[in-house]
């Protein structure tokens, strides 16, 4: 049980750290409330052991994480129904910004490749080497496909055709949607976005 | 409303005794979701003015335990949510009496 005050102490910061995403009226509330479940989870008798508990705390402040992602793209789907400036603004890409995604796709793919070979390189018998290739892969096509699943929006071409690209070129299509296809975070949102509040 | 699995678990949580508190871990562990489905789906019933929550009294007792939050559904939320549950549930009987008694044609025609 000494992992406990530990387990807090992170648990708390994670809590803390997901809580400024979201617009300021919510942000204390939210985290006061959240951080108040965390003796309740720490301290629950049914879950032993006292490790599975410290796990649990932490898997529920990830999941808080989740939570004030929701929340702040639902704040900011209310916003957009008033002023809709910036999910336009999510469309447009300027050529310079495009050229940045382009060059980092690029790399990430150089990476892909150059650590897929040198896992091959690296394991005598290949048995082992092919399956995290395998495992990883697949990790990674279901990552896309699920940023693209939650995409309010995407570029250049529709979802669906962005899902099949996913798929068809484990891992270049996923990369290729990931630099140009997808719209981040970041946009140019207009002041008052809870994306934009520190 | 459309009622999804995670939503109809939670509805039935909260259905079962509608005076009851419950706090977020409480719900997540009866309903059996995690904490981001559970949160943002509290906040959107309490949009829609279905769910209330509020804050614990500081007691004496409670071990310098910090406040907790609790929901409750509100008597509207009570209404509409026995409405969709027993709505659901008349739902899956008649699907499940539809496979078991599809006529052969059906597939033929």
């Amino acid at each position: 049980m000494s992992g406990t005050p530990h387990a807090q102490r992170i648990a708390e910061r994670l809590i803390r750290a997901s809580c400024r995403r979201l617009p300021g009226e919510l942000r204390a509330e939210r985290c006061r409330e959240w951080s108040a479940e965390l003796p309740a989870i720490l301290h629950d008798e049914t879950i032993r052991p006292g490790l599975i508990r410290a796990l649990r705390a932490l898997s529920y402040s990830v999941g808080v994480s989740t939570a004030t992602r929701r929340l702040s793209r639902a704040a900011g789907r209310s916003r957009s129904a008033r002023a809709p400036e910036w999910r336009d603004g999510a469309m447009h890409v300027r050529p310079g910004n495009l050229a940045v995604r382009a060059t980092v796709g690029a790399a990430a793919w150089l990476l892909t490749v150059f650590l897929t070979v040198s896992l091959l390189r690296a394991f005598p018998s290949h048995g082992w080497a092919v399956v995290i290739s395998l495992v990883s892969a697949a990790a990674f096509a279901v990552f896309c496909l699920a940023d693209l699943a939650r995409a309010d929006a995407v570029r250049y071409l529709p979802k669906w055709a962005w899902a099949l690209i996913c798929i068809a070129q484990i891992p270049s299509g996923g990369i290729a949607y990931l630099s140009v296809g997808r719209v981040g975070r970041a946009r140019p949102a207009p002041s008052g976005h809870p994306a934009q509040l520190p | 409303m459309r009622l999804t699995g995670p939503l109809e678990r939670v509805l039935r949580v909260l259905t079962a005794d509608p005076s009851a508190q419950h706090y977020g871990y409480d719900l997540m562990k009866s309903a059996r979701l995690p904490s981001g489905t559970l949160y943002p789906m509290l906040a959107r019933l309490q949009q829609e003015g279905l769910v209330q929550s509020e804050w614990e009294a500081q007691r004496e007792d409670a071990g310098g335990r910090p406040p907790r939050k609790y929901y409750r559904l509100t008597a509207e939320g009570a209404r509409v949510a026995r409405l969709e549950l027993a709505h659901a549930s008349t739902q899956a009987r008649r699907a499940a009496q539809g496979i078991a008694a599809r006529p052969v044609e059906e597939g033929t025609r």
